[in-house]
C-alpha cells in the first residue's frame, strides 16, 4: 500500500462573476511509498499547494480521486495520522508555543495524556524551549517555522505535508530542519515536501516531481533525473587545443560515418563534454584522444543540478524560451 | 463532542484574548455595582415616591417587579448590543488563510468547526447575561425578600435571541468572510425589522392586501424574531404569564435551520 495515490486528479477554480476557470490540477496521477521523502517542485501557481489542499480535504477536487495511507481522501478521521504544516500558516496569536501545540494535539485526536512531554520533546527538537511561555504574536517567521514544524509533528503521523518549512528560517536553521526530516524519513515517517528551494529538495528527497500548470512534467528518483544520458565529462592532464577538438570531432567527426552522433565541447582548456549515441562512439572519443597524445585524467558521467533540469522542463512547457 | 468543546473553548479564549470578554464583564459588573449602590443607599420608599401598599410583601414585590422592568430592557438590547459586535469577528478570524487550512488539516469534520465556534459564542455570551442577572437577582432579593426564579430564567431568553441573531451572523460570514456586513446586518434586524415584523399585525389593520400580508409574514419567520423574544423575556423577569411560548419553539427551530445551512455551506467550499 502506497501512502499516497492520486488517480486522475482535477481541480477547477470558477472565477465568481469573472466566468474566468482555472485548472489547478489537470488529470494529475502520482503514487508515493511509504516512508520516502517526496519533494514536489514547480514554479508559482503551478498546483502544489492545490495538491496538498485537496489531499487534506481543505479543497474538493472536480473529478478524479486520491488515497492517504489506504483511505479516501473525503475521510477526514484518516488525518490523525498526518501532520502538516501549511505555508504562511497563522497560529491564534494569543496562545504561547505550548499552549498552540496543546490545542492542535487536542484537535488532532490526541489524548491529553503526556501531552506535556510530547511538547516538551519537540520544542526542544526544533530549539524552541526558551520560548515556550512566549505568545507567538511576538514570534519572527523563523521561529513560527520552527513551531509550525513541530505543530506538524505532535501526533506522531505516519505522514507529514510540509508545504514551503524553511521559508523564511537561516541557513543553520534549514540544515537542522533537514536533519530532522532525515530523522522522521529513518524512523519510517513518509514526508511530503512542497518547496521553492531546489537546492535543498535535492539534498533530502528520494523522489522529486516537477509540476506546471497542474500537469505533472517529470517524476523520479533525484539521481536518475539529474543523470544526463550518454553524456561524459572528460577531464585531461594536458590542455587541448579548440581547433584540435573542432577539426577531430565537430566539423569532421571520423571517417566512420556511423559515429556521426558524436557531439564534443571544450568546456575549459583541460575538460571536454562529450554526448555520445553509446559505448562505441564514446571508445572512439577516447581513442581519438589518446592517439593524438592527450593524456586523459578522469572519465565522469555528467550531471544536471536540479534546477537545471526544473529551467529546462518549465521553459520547453512555456514554449521553449529562457 | 471533544472536538466540538476544544473549538469552543478556544472561540473563547480568543474572546478572552480580544479583550470582548473582558469589556462585556465590565459592562455587567458596573451595572451590579452601580444597582448594589442604589440599593445600599436607598430605601424602599423612594422608589414608589410615597406610594404605601396595603401589606409590605405586595409592596415590596411591586418594587421589585419595577426595578426588574428598569433593568431588563437595558440589559436584553445593550447585552445583545454588545454581544453582536464581541462575536462577528469570530468567522472572519477562523476562514483566514493559514488558519482554516490548520484546522482543517486536523481530524475535524466540518460541522464540529461551525458547532464549536456556535457554542464557544454561546458560552461566552451566557456566562456575561447569567452572571449580571444572576447578581442583580440576588441583590434584589436580599434588599426586597423577593426570590422569583423566573427572572434568571431571562438569562436563557437573552442568550437564545442572541443565538439567532449568532446564527444569521455565522451564516453570512461564511458566505462574505466579512465582519462587516454580518453585523450591520444583525444590528439592523434587532434594532428595525425584527421589530416591524413583529408588529405585523398592526400593519395589517392598515394595509388590506394579500401580498403585503404574505411577504410581511413570510420575512417574520424568515428574521430572527428577538422582539417577540423580548416580549417573553420581560413577561418572565416579573413572572408573569407567558401569553405564547411560540416564539421560543421558532426561534429555536430557526436557530437550527440557520446553522444547518451554514454547515451545509461551509461543507462545500474550498479555502
Amino acid at each position: 500500500m502506497n501512502a499516497i495515490e492520486v488517480n486522475e486528479l482535477t481541480k477547477i477554480y470558477k472565477g465568481g462573476r469573472s466566468k474566468i476557470e482555472v485548472k489547478a490540477l489537470n488529470n494529475f496521477s502520482l503514487s508515493i511509498s511509504k516512508g520516502e521523502i517526496f519533494g514536489l517542485l514547480g514554479p508559482n501557481g503551478a498546483g502544489k499547494t492545490t495538491l496538498i489542499k485537496t489531499l487534506l480535504g481543505i479543497v474538493f477536487p472536480t473529478t478524479g480521486s486520491a488515497t492517504i495511507l489506504g483511505s479516501d481522501i473525503s475521510n477526514y478521521k484518516i488525518k490523525n495520522r498526518i501532520g502538516f504544516l501549511p505555508e504562511n500558516h497563522r497560529f491564534p496569536n494569543y496562545l504561547t508555543a505550548e499552549e498552540t501545540l496543546k490545542y492542535f494535539s487536542q484537535l488532532g485526536g490526541n489524548s491529553t495524556k503526556n501531552i506535556d512531554k510530547r511538547i516538551d520533546e519537540l520544542l526542544l527538537l526544533v530549539r524552541m524551549s526558551e520560548w515556550k511561555k512566549m505568545k507567538v504574536s511576538k514570534y519572527s517567521k523563523g521561529m513560527m517555522q520552527r513551531l509550525g514544524l513541530a505543530q506538524a509533528m505532535m501526533n506522531n503521523p505516519e505522514l507529514i505535508f510540509l508545504d514551503e518549512p524553511t521559508d523564511g528560517v537561516d541557513p543553520i536553521g534549514r540544515k537542522e530542519i533537514r536533519d530532522i526530516l532525515i530523522d522522521l524519513k529513518n524512523n519510517g515517517t513518509t514526508i511530503f515536501l512542497n518547496s521553492h528551494l531546489l537546492s535543498e529538495v535535492e539534498l533530502v528527497s528520494d523522489r522529486v516531481a516537477i509540476m506546471n500548470s497542474g500537469k505533472l512534467l517529470k517524476v523520479g528518483r533525484v539521481e536518475d533525473l539529474t543523470t544526463t544520458k550518454e553524456a561524459y565529462i572528460i577531464e585531461t592532464a594536458n590542455p587541448i587545443d579548440s581547433d584540435f577538438v573542432n577539426a577531430k570531432y565537430m566539423n569532421t567527426p571520423s571517417a566512420n560515418t556511423s559515429f556521426k552522433n558524436i557531439n564534443v565541447k571544450l568546456e575549459s582548456s583541460t575538460k571536454l563534454s562529450v554526448n555520445v549515441k553509446d559505448n562505441l562512439e564514446l571508445n572512439f572519443v577516447i581513442d581519438n584522444l589518446r592517439k593524438n597524445g592527450i593524456n586523459i585524467k578522469t572519465i565522469s558521467i555528467q550531471k544536471n543540478s536540479l534546477e537545471e533540469l526544473f529551467v529546462s522542463l518549465i521553459t520547453d512547457e512555456r514554449g521553449g524560451t529562457k | 463532542m471533544k472536538n466540538i468543546y476544544t473549538l469552543s473553548l478556544l472561540t473563547f479564549r480568543e474572546a478572552l484574548s480580544k479583550k470582548i470578554f473582558l469589556f462585556f464583564f465590565s459592562v455587567s459588573t458596573f451595572v451590579i455595582v452601580v444597582f448594589a449602590l442604589l440599593f445600599a443607599f436607598i430605601s424602599p420608599e423612594s422608589f414608589t415616591d410615597g406610594f404605601v401598599s396595603s401589606t409590605t410583601t405586595s409592596f415590596d414585590n411591586s418594587i421589585a417587579n419595577g426595578i426588574k422592568l428598569f433593568i431588563i430592557y437595558p440589559l436584553y438590547a445593550g447585552g445583545l448590543f454588545i454581544s453582536i459586535f464581541s462575536v462577528s469577528g469570530f468567522i472572519p478570524s477562523l476562514l483566514e488563510k493559514g488558519n482554516i487550512d490548520l484546522i482543517l488539516s486536523k481530524p475535524v469534520s466540518r460541522d464540529q468547526v461551525i458547532l464549536g465556534k456556535f457554542f464557544g459564542g454561546i458560552a461566552m455570551v451566557f456566562i456575561n447575561i447569567f452572571y449580571a442577572i444572576f447578581f442583580l437577582w440576588l441583590l434584589i432579593g436580599l434588599k426586597f425578600n423577593v426570590w422569583d426564579a423566573s427572572f434568571l430564567l431571562s438569562a436563557f431568553t437573552i442568550t437564545l435571541a442572541f443565538a439567532s441573531l449568532y446564527s444569521v451572523i455565522i451564516l453570512l460570514g461564511i458566505i462574505t468572510r466579512s465582519s462587516m456586513l454580518p453585523m450591520v446586518i444583525s444590528y439592523l434586524t434587532f434594532f428595525i425589522f425584527s421589530p416591524i415584523l413583529s408588529s405585523r399585525d398592526t400593519i395589517f389593520a392598515f394595509v388590506d392586501n394579500k401580498i403585503v400580508s404574505g411577504i410581511f409574514s413570510l420575512l417574520y419567520y424568515l428574521v430572527p424574531q428577538t422582539s417577540d423574544l423580548s416580549s417573553i423575556n420581560t413577561d418572565l423577569a416579573v413572572g408573569n404569564y407567558i401569553s405564547s411560548a411560540l416564539p421560543l419553539f421558532t426561534s429555536t427551530a430557526y436557530i437550527i435551520l440557520i446553522i444547518g445551512l451554514s454547515i451545509f455551506i461551509f461543507r462545500k467550499k474550498d479555502y
